[in-house]
């Protein structure tokens, strides 16, 4: 479900039943000693992945608007941010908290965040529709979402 | 083709409107009549039509999903989305083109999608379970049967249009 009117109804109706939270994280950036190019391919790909995932299993998981914060080296400021964000949300219950990213940043913090981290590789070739790449983001989908059912 | 054009200018349209009588609190209050204006007429040009699926002779008694784009126009967001279909021959040799979507809360169902039940539909988010034909086990979450596809056939192909709630047993 997502963060719309439309689900928002359908959510309140069946809490119970949606017992998983999914937050993707986003950097940003405009910096040109960083590789934007590759940070809007990431974001994209981030976007592919997260509306996959809610697709397949809207009944289940909540899908809550983008994590946004500027792509930086010093990250422990965030760090704080979104636990905050985090533990706000986890007093309405959900069960099971999943930080999606391509940021390999996270990584790095993964013991103090307060959710499971699913961190992924970006693919390196740019265009994020061709075929080639199409192939392999579904199998990245696939292994995302066995990796989710893992955890149920 | 006309049909499209029309669609484009009304939008362009509104926006010129809407920008014009200015900012967000105006789109806000305007976005709902609007919506509500221009679904019925959006809707039949870009549903309703039937999208070519997959070769019939691909087609086993064993469901195989197959998944297609088609371009959507849902208020204001225009995409292209994919859509995705159980499809196999039933016993009478008939097709049975079913809906992916669970009729609980929504999640992709798949065929033998549970080891316990390789003769069935198997939802992961629940375990909701369908028969082959898609009707719901009962004592599982879903309440009703899965969608079925209306479809036709032309020159060795499947082509599906819409999902339909089969209303079936309860
Ligand atoms: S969404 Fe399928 S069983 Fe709940």
């Amino acid at each position: 479900m997502r963060w719309q009117e439309e689900d928002i109804d359908l959510y309140i109706g069946a809490k119970e039943y949606v017992d998983t939270l999914l937050i993707p994280l986003m950097p940003l950036s405009m910096d040109d000693k960083f590789d934007i190019n590759k940070l809007t391919v990431q974001g994209e790909l981030l976007t592919i992945f997260a509306n996959e995932i809610e697709k397949q299993f809207k009944g289940r998981i909540f899908l809550m608007p983008t994590y946004n914060y500027m792509f930086n080296e010093e990250s422990s400021l965030e760090l704080t941010r979104l636990n905050n964000w985090v533990d706000k949300i986890e007093a309405n219950p959900f069960k099971h908290i999943f930080l999606l990213t391509l940021d390999h940043q996270w990584k790095k913090h993964e013991r103090d965040l307060a959710g499971n981290l699913l961190w992924f590789p970006a693919i390196q070739s740019g265009n994020v529709s061709s075929k080639e790449s199409q192939v392999i983001i579904k199998d990245q989908i696939n292994q995302l979402s066995e990796l989710i059912r893992s955890y149920w | 083709m006309s049909e499209k054009k029309q669609q484009v200018s009304r939008r362009q349209f509104l926006n010129y409107t809407l920008t014009g009588v200015g900012g967000f609190m105006a789109a806000g209050m305007l976005a709902p009549m609007v919506r509500f204006a221009i679904d019925p007429v959006l809707q039949p040009a870009a549903q309703g039509n039937y999208q070519a699926v997959a070769q019939l002779d691909e087609i086993t008694n064993e469901p195989q999903r197959f998944d297609w784009t088609m371009d959507q126009v849902d208020g204001w967001y225009e995409s292209t989305v994919t859509k995705s279909a159980w499809v196999y021959r039933n016993d009478n040799d008939e097709i049975i083109a079913l809906s992916p979507v669970c009729k609980h809360l929504g999640c992709f169902v798949s065929w033998a999608g549970s080891e316990d039940y390789p003769d069935q539909f198997f939802c992961p988010c629940h375990d909701g379970r369908y028969f082959k034909d898609g009707e719901n086990v009962p004592g599982t979450p879903p309440a009703a049967p899965l969608d079925e596809y209306e479809f036709k056939t032309e020159e060795g192909t499947l082509y599906l249009g819409k999902a339909k709630p089969k209303g079936g047993v309860i």
